[in-house]
């Protein structure tokens, strides 16, 4: 019982943590960057190499994040950048970069699947059960994200400038913001986050050139319902995460697995505006 | 459309010729591309036969991706899942029941039967009223993802991971295959070719040009998706099965969505809404990857992403507008054909019993947005014969109420009738069907239609499209050619609507419009932007529809002296409320009047 309240927690706040680095981009660019599954990949073939040149493991947190900003910047520039009037093609040209990448870190790495090297090992009697230390630091590095970015949105002045060009990007742009900076940060920041995001759950299993794959399309349906809140997609996470670790521990795996996108689009079949308040 | 409509003469010599020349083109391409594929597996290698095959296929369904995507504007990466469909209801029923031909012919029926009720409930799913693309574009992407568990989960009944092969299929030769993949592909080619360009055609057009105007047009656009969609799934599903019977193998990959992304980058790359493009597209590099992927697996598919990449970026269009460029294919559009106009006969309150007792009536109306109330017990009632304008300052909350009167889900409360139907909670096109005519405030309906194909969508409603040709004539009511002949709109039917002068565009919105023959028409500022005399003449065409033909119309202006020309009566609203209900010169001399025009007051007072 408290296993399973642990799976729920533990799951939510890796759902959080890799969701919301999309959120943001979706935020401000109002596109969905199907190369987030690229940027997870990234961070987390970036954890393999720290592995590799035998640095301490934590510092493949560091290094991916660095990785993942400087990724968004480039590919910010030269693709996103010329779309930013035609979302649904957006959507394309990300999803090409998610094959691009793919392919980059195939004839890197090799297609096989690798391990990396886990930053601590060993549980943790935590009441009364004994579970995984490092899923319990999961939840500490998600809550530090989520509060990280509300800090960014709500105490300095590039987050004030940001959630203006979330409300009304015209207006912020007449009153003398350069939105395209915001945009620019933005996607660099969501890249960050993905590949942070993919250092921190390679631990837990391994990575592959496309173990991005189904961490997008979760992400990206949690996106949906959470409008650009990120309260909703706390909100979001939890009960979604908390429904497939349910039904992969009582039904079946598989299914369990299906939950987050099967739930998510029929929630907003319902109810369009999904977690948010209108 | 109905002869039944047209009083005028019939067809103008060049349309007809036009049309016919078109219908010749495509029997002439087909009966070319039927004789290569008839010859080509005696010239080329079976490895290059066996791939073809397999490309014809997958073209079919790429052919059904452009329709949707390329002309409609749905980006679906779903089509995949109906190619498995077809697929698995062949492999599952070889496998487990057995090959005859009765059971060849019951897997091609359950591969439909089963496609066709994916769509729908897919088509359910994405496709209503104020659903957002994204969300349909999602929930095609859901599909292949949920199919290919299933089949995972399916252990050996569906052969999980490995799929299904080694069942006894059809006898026949590899040459056999050959011919009917390439038939069928021929066939689909030709047929979605004259779909694209027949009247039906321009409707998915303009749903990708302007879904919601369509909807204030009285078309169903979520039911012409759901239809289109349903037609593709089951030319996907018949592509399917195709396969495997030719193949005699299905394994999950072919229903998943890597597949079905791409081919989104076959549709992409070969030209989105050209048909022959995605058909060339898919050919070219599916054969190319048989060939290549063995030499070089990594890097063959890095290029074709690259590739993708560089196109939506930069060259949108995809490459088959480049190459038919340089063909100098683009003569054929330098004689737009253009339809005569005729006048309609006459169908007032067309799907209503009769005339209403009340044009318009509203109960309590309100709308709120949050804490803040646009508009707040909104009671009046229209009879036919008025011609009732709508004044108030800027926020007043009249552009708030037309949308009311038109859009069964925008009032927060209160109840609204037109012609005494109920417009409940109604999208707008069910609420056209009442009678109602809603023209916008900016004039931007359709930017890819010529004026004259605008027209015609306005008059779908009432006329029906001819779903593989093109009429030759183009009936209209009076009114709207009224409008038509006095602007000048009749001099430039074959240009297309976004090259149009600001008062021409104003024009064609209020033609489309009155095309709809409404019973109640809603005119949100007719006259903005529009010169004194083309002022003048609008008003005159108004008057005399109120007075000639009994309609309501409901005017939100800002010119006042225009007002006072045209209207019977006159509504004030101010901050959500009506303040003055009452004649041209009981406003006019209203103190209040002047008081909120000159922004003196504030809270809202009672009349």
């Amino acid at each position: 019982m408290i296993a399973t309240l642990l799976d729920i927690v533990t799951s939510a706040a890796i759902l959080y943590a890799v969701a919301a680095g999309l959120l943001i981009v979706f935020g401000v660019m109002k596109i969905i960057n199907f190369a987030h599954g690229g940027f997870l990949t990234i961070g987390g073939y970036s954890a393999l190499a720290v592995t590799k040149l035998g640095w301490n493991p934590w510092a493949s947190l560091v290094f991916a994040t660095g990785i993942g900003f400087v990724a968004g910047m480039i590919i910010e520039r030269l693709v996103v950048k010329p779309l930013y009037s035609r979302p649904l093609d957006a959507i394309l040209a990300t999803w090409g970069l998610g094959i691009i990448i793919g392919q980059l870190i195939t004839i890197a790495f090799g297609r096989e699947v690798q391990f990396v090297q886990s930053p601590m090992s060993g549980a943790i009697e935590f009441a009364g059960a004994s579970y995984s230390s490092y899923r319990l630091v999961l939840v500490l590095a998600a809550t530090v994200i989520g509060v990280g970015i509300a800090a960014l949105l709500q105490k300095t002045r590039l987050g004030l400038v940001t959630r203006a060009v979330i409300m009304n990007e015209d207006l912020a742009r007449g009153l003398g913001i350069n939105s395209g900076l915001v945009r620019f940060f933005t996607f660099s920041l969501g890249a960050a986050l993905a590949s942070l995001a993919g250092a921190l759950i390679t631990p837990l299993s391994s990575v592959d050139p496309n173990m991005g794959v189904p961490w997008l399309v979760n992400a990206f349906m949690l996106v949906l319902v959470s409008g650009v809140s990120f309260m909703s997609l706390l909100v979001a996470t939890v009960v979604f995460g908390g429904a497939q670790v349910l039904v992969s521990t009582y039904v079946s795996p598989v299914l369990g697995g299906l939950t987050i996108v099967v739930a998510a689009a029929v929630l907003m079949r319902v109810r369009p505006q999904g977690f948010s308040r209108e | 459309m109905s002869s039944a409509g047209i009083q005028g003469v019939a067809g103008s010599p060049a349309v007809a010729g036009k049309a016919r020349s078109d219908f010749r083109r495509v029997i002439v391409f087909s009966v070319v591309a039927l004789a290569v594929i008839g010859v080509a597996p005696y010239v080329l290698d079976t490895f290059m036969v066996n791939s073809l095959i397999r490309g014809f296929l997958y073209a079919a369904v790429a052919l059904t991706v452009d329709v949707l995507w390329g002309y409609t504007g749905v980006l679906t990466f779903g089509q995949s899942a109906f190619f498995g469909i077809g697929a698995y209801a062949a492999g599952l029923i070889f496998t487990h029941v057995g090959f005859s031909l009765g059971y060849a012919a019951l897997a091609l029926a359950a591969g439909v039967v089963a496609a066709i009720v994916v769509a729908g409930i897919i088509g359910w799913l994405s496709f209503y009223h104020g659903a957002s693309p994204l969300y349909a574009s999602v929930v095609s992407l859901v599909l292949p993802i949920v199919l290919t568990q299933v089949i995972y989960t399916g252990g050996e009944f569906t052969g999980s991971s490995s799929g299904l092969s080694g069942f006894e299929s059809f006898d026949v030769s590899m040459e056999l295959w050959f011919w009917v993949a390439g038939g069928y592909l021929v066939l689909l080619t030709a047929g979605a070719w004259l779909f694209v360009r027949s009247d039906a055609g321009r409707i998915l057009i303009a749903i990708r040009d302007n879904e919601p105007r369509c909807e204030y047009l009285g078309i169903n656009a979520s039911r012409v998706k759901i239809l289109l969609l349903t037609a593709g799934a089951v030319v996907a599903a018949i592509a399917g099965y195709a396969f495997a019977c030719a193949q005699m193998v299905v394994a999950p990959e072919y229903t998943g969505f890597v597949f079905g992304t791409e081919l989104v980058i076959w549709v992409a790359l070969g030209g989105r809404g050209t048909l022959l493009g995605p058909v060339i597209g898919t050919l070219l590099i599916d054969t190319s990857t048989s060939y290549l992927s063995g030499n070089l697996p990594f890097y063959w598919k890095l290029i074709i992403g690259l590739a993708f990449v560089i196109v939506i970026v930069a060259i949108p269009k995809g490459l088959m507008p480049l190459i038919g460029g340089l063909f100098g294919r683009r003569r054929g559009e330098a004689t737009v054909e253009v339809p005569t106009l005729v006048e309609a006969a006459a169908t007032p309150f067309a799907g209503l019993e009769g005339a209403g007792r009340l044009a318009v009536e509203l109960k309590g109306v309100r709308r709120h947005y949050g804490s803040l109330k646009v508009l707040e017990g909104i009671d009046f009632s229209v009879k036919r014969g008025e011609l009732l304008s709508l004044v108030g300052p800027n926020g007043a909350g009249k552009t708030t109420l037309m949308r009311c009167l038109s859009d069964g889900y925008e009032r927060s409360g209160g109840s609204i009738h037109i012609n005494d139907h109920d417009a409940a909670r109604l999208p707008p096109h069910r609420i056209v069907g009442f009678g109602i005519g809603r023209k916008f405030q900016t004039a931007n309906a359709f930017d890819t239609l010529t004026v004259a194909e605008s027209l015609r969508i306005a008059r779908t409603r009432i006329a029906g499209p001819a779903f593989f040709s093109r009429e030759a004539t183009l009936a209209l009511p009076k009114a709207a050619l009224q409008v038509i002949r006095a602007t000048g709109l009749d001099a430039v039917m074959g240009v297309e609507a976004k090259h149009l002068s600001h008062g021409m565009k104003q024009a064609l919105e209020l033609a489309m419009v009155l095309s709809l023959e409404p019973s109640v028409l809603l005119l949100d500022e007719p006259t903005a932007g529009l010169t004194k005399p083309e002022r003048t003449m609008i008003g005159t065409i108004l008057t005399d529809l109120v007075r000639d033909h009994g309609l309501c119309i409901l005017l939100v202006e800002h010119d006042l002296d225009f007002v006072r020309e045209i209207s019977s009566r006159v509504i004030v609203l101010h901050q959500g409320r009506i303040v003055l209900d009452g004649t041209v010169a009981e406003v006019v001399e209203s103190e209040l009047v002047r008081t909120i025009y000159s922004g003196g007051l504030h809270a809202p007072a009672k009349p």
